[in-house]
């Protein structure tokens, strides 16, 4: 037994309303008196009444529905295009020709209907009838389509070949007129289902839906429940007023209008036009120097710039100078998170929190601390959007605070007045016309990727240059919120970045913002740890005058510089914090903080390590010469 | 002595579905008319029981554990054809019930289409139902009365294929079919020579009795001429 279809009626496809509607203009036609009026067309001595002429369907379309003479053109033209008429000269033609050529109506059973789509079976019997009465002779399609269905439908195809014989026998019984007209009738009906290559298919919809939208379901206590769900849903939307939306839409087009390449023309030139991929060269993600256009479109929102990867780069060489360069840091993370490879978004998130959400991390973010919260419990269980209320909290802090501050900032300016704006070139009128246009292909994707992953692991290097080799370095195991690996903790980010004058200065607001902001997760750490009953706020305030001290100096008294005292105090569980704790210590310990500060650290086992110390006692060095009066 | 049986049986059965599809084509047509109703009732009712005499026969044998295996692939390519065919006649039937509710035959202001037809089905008729010649005793208004026996029959038809489908259990894609692409050219060859092109061999055909006709007239009139003639002589000498 065959499958049976479900029954796809017309309510399931309403785009296919419209042929209900042609079915009573169609009978409408036949009035003797108000109808179409007809001939007999004369085939070799044979008449055959009700034909039709085309010039007569149209006029009988304008009157009837009192449309123009396009309209009626053209709705004529779909009659004959969905099978309802067919012409009796040009079979194959399926178009309504407004002269004396003739049609004819079809007959009720091969009107288009979607509750029954015309049938594999049905076709195959008709190719088999078509072979016997041509005795072969099928044109290419149909025999493509007669091989193919008979490997289809090969269990039916004793079936097809004795239907076939039969119905051939049973048209035999009719009068002859009536045999040529039921043979003009069946082929126009396959012409419209079984469309020749190359000719439209006008039945075409589209997937079938499974279930239909206008069932009768039985009113149950679930139907209910889910209606009433849908509908306060739905009335908790929050809508925006179109005059709001349109006036947005508006004001986006005319910003935009300028950047658009194909209504404001692009320099240098179209490449499509002028065969010169200059314009693609000039735009390529991270070019050394971006047009003017697209710095300009930096200034216009912060998602712009945000979006263009140059744009990022020069906003993070911004934060950098800021030192909040951690937070687009952070942001790109996110990003590569949520769109990167999902086999590893384990590691990924705990390598985001350990490098960015820790309390003490080397590059800390400032985020509140509910957020914080919601945070690190969604990171118990990791999943690409776990970071996202902290993503977007960086984001919306981004966007107020640096951004402004960021177009206002000699960076933008500099690169704004770097710009180029690239000249018109002429549209090259190739020598010969008929000469072979040699044709460019563009860069491989493949090498595209391998380029942008090189200067991302050079940016990579340039920027967290000394901090890598250190990176390994444990010192005394931290047992991590949530990870048992122990980790290194922060390595000491001295400044060595060779161009750039600024040292690295991601690593260099933590403790200022550990003084300042008033995590929660940070407070409730020092707190066990720290046997000292002085009173918390004091104590901040004291860190804070020596942070303040040591900003500006510039210098990158960090966490890491923390850590390496860690090894003095063995006893402490949370490695990473504990330096805050031990920093007061030793504060309230020594008099003189600062010296006592540079003392300890010259004490601290930094020959141990393997970063360069070089560079660290060298700070030292610059730093102790300054402080001491 | 079964194979054959069951064959003649499905033989029958392909005829009357034939048939039938060719009815349903004319409705709301020109040729349409009470006599074309009575025709597609009487036909399926025929259809009905030869279905239910072919689904008798070939359960019954389906289920014999006797058979051979070779006769069991016959029997169940025979079984295949046989739904194949129910199908067909299911589905020719619902569309009968359909264009029949929208074509109704008594009502003035509905016309039907003119789809160039002007000749009865009679013929198809009485093919379908072995006669020679179909009686008509139907009342006038079969076309709207019957319907409501139609919808019956339908779902009568759809039951009858439920359960062959939950008794039977022939998976249809293991049958393969007899025939070759192209069978239908080599065995009805004979059929189509008499039939090629349809109207162009009926012109030869008309054109051969003109032909025919025209030589009869010049027989006779050479023959007339030549008794004038000897009349004529006769007179004269």
């Amino acid at each position: 037994m065959t499958v049976t279809r479900l029954d796809y009626g017309q309510r399931y496809r309403p785009r296919m309303a419209f042929l209900k509607k042609i079915e009573p203009l169609m009978m409408e036609m036949q009035d003797p008196d108000t109808g179409v009026k007809t001939q007999t067309q004369r085939v070799m001595i044979t008449n055959i009444p009700h034909a039709v002429t085309g010039n007569d369907v149209m006029q009988w379309i304008l009157q009837r529905l009192q449309i123009t003479q396009e309209e009626a053109l053209h709705l004529g033209d779909l009659f004959v295009k969905y099978g309802y008429i067919y012409p009796l000269q040009e079979p194959k033609n399926l178009t309504l020709k407004t002269d004396s050529s003739l049609y004819r109506f079809q007959t009720p059973y091969f009107w288009p209907a979607q509750s029954w789509p015309a049938d594999d079976t049905d076709y195959a019997i008709y190719l088999a009838k078509k072979n016997i009465k041509r005795k072969g002779i099928l044109e290419e399609y149909e025999k493509e389509h007669y091989n193919m269905l008979n490997q289809k439908i090969n269990y039916k195809w004793d079936f097809v070949i004795m239907q076939a014989k039969e119905q051939y026998k049973a048209g035999k019984e009719r009068k002859k007129a009536d045999r040529y007209a039921l043979d003009c009738q069946e082929r126009a009906y396959w012409l419209v289902n079984r469309t020749p290559p190359g000719v439209l298919d006008v039945l075409e919809y589209g997937v079938d839906r499974v279930t239909d939208p206008n069932e009768n379901k039985k009113k149950t206590m679930d139907v209910y429940r889910r209606e009433i769900m849908y509908y306060q849903q739905s009335i908790m939307k929050s809508r925006v007023k179109s005059s709001v939306s349109l006036g947005g839409l508006v004001k986006y087009s005319e910003q935009f209008l300028s950047n658009d390449p194909l209504l404001s023309g692009c320099l240098p030139s179209n490449p499509w036009i002028t065969d010169d991929p200059e314009f693609w060269d000039l735009n390529a993600k991270l070019v050394e120097i971006p047009t003017r256009m697209r710095v300009e479109r930096w200034a216009f929102n912060f998602s712009e710039l945000i979006r263009d990867p140059k744009g990022r780069q020069n906003f993070q060489l911004f934060l950098k100078k800021e030192f909040s360069g951690e937070n687009l840091s952070f942001w790109e993370a996110c990003e590569d998170l949520k769109y990167g490879d999902q086999s590893k978004v384990k590691e990924k998130a705990e390598e985001i929190y350990k490098l960015f959400l820790a309390p003490g991390a080397r590059r800390w973010i400032n985020i509140d601390g509910t957020t914080m919260g919601i945070t690190v419990r969604g990171l118990k269980h990791p999943h690409r959007y776990v970071l996202d209320a902290a993503q977007t909290h960086i984001y919306m802090l981004m966007k107020k605070d640096s951004y402004g501050r960021y177009l206002k900032s000699p960076i933008y300016k500099e690169m704004l007045a770097k710009a180029v704006v690239p000249q018109e070139t002429v549209k090259k009128s190739s020598g010969f016309p008929f000469g072979r246009r040699h044709l460019r292909s563009s860069p491989s994707p493949v090498i595209l990727r391998q380029q942008e992953e090189e200067a991302k692991a050079r940016e990579a290097a340039t920027t967290v240059d000394i901090t890598q080799p250190c990176h390994h370095a444990a010192q005394a195991p931290h047992p991590a919120v949530y990870t048992g690996t122990s980790t290194p903790p922060s390595t000491p980010a001295a400044p060595a970045c060779p161009p750039a004058a600024l040292p690295p200065s991601t690593a260099c607001p933590s403790p200022i913002t550990v003084a300042f902001g008033s995590t929660a997760g940070a407070e409730k750490e020092r707190e066990p740890q720290d046997p000292s009953p002085f009173p918390s706020s004091s104590g901040r305030s004291r860190m804070a005058a020596l942070s303040f001290g040591r900003f500006l100096k510039r210098g990158c008294w960090t966490s890491p510089v923390f850590a390496t005292l860690s090894p003095k105090c063995p006893a402490m569980p949370h490695g990473k914090v504990q330096p805050l704790g031990e920093r007061e210590q030793q504060l309230w310990t020594d008099t003189k903080a600062v010296s006592s500060f540079f003392q300890i650290k010259m004490d601290g086992p930094l020959e141990s390590r393997i970063c360069p110390i070089d560079s660290e006692k060298g700070e030292d060095n610059r730093h102790r010469a300054c402080l001491r009066p | 002595m079964v194979k054959e049986e069951c064959k003649a049986l499905l033989d029958a059965l392909n005829k009357v579905t034939a048939c039938y599809r060719h009815m349903v084509l004319t409705i709301g047509g020109t040729s349409d008319s009470q006599n074309l109703r009575e025709e597609l009732k009487k036909t399926r009712q025929k259809a009905q029981e030869l279905a239910v005499a072919n689904r008798n026969k070939l359960t019954t044998v389906l289920k014999d554990k006797s058979v051979s295996k070779e006769d069991k692939a016959e029997f169940e390519r025979l079984w295949v054809i046989f739904s194949t065919c129910l199908e067909i006649l299911e589905i020719d039937m619902r569309r009968a019930l359909e264009l029949g509710h929208e074509f109704p035959l008594n009502v003035p202001k509905k016309h039907l289409i003119q789809t160039g037809m002007s000749g009865g089905t009679s013929g198809v008729a009485a093919r379908a139902m072995s006669v020679q010649n179909m009686k008509y005793e139907a009342e006038r208004n079969i076309d709207v009365v019957d319907l409501k026996d139609l919808e019956n029959e339908i779902n009568q038809v759809g039951e009858m294929m439920y359960e062959m489908e939950m008794k039977v259990n022939v998976p249809q894609w293991t049958v393969e079919a007899k025939q070759d692409p192209g069978a239908e050219l080599k065995s009805t060859i004979s059929v189509g020579a008499s039939s090629i092109g349809m109207i162009s061999v009926e012109e030869n055909k008309s054109f051969c009795d003109i032909s025919k006709v025209l030589a009869g007239i010049i027989f006779s009139a050479v023959l007339i001429i030549a008794i004038v003639l000897a009349v004529c002589v006769v007179k004269l000498s």
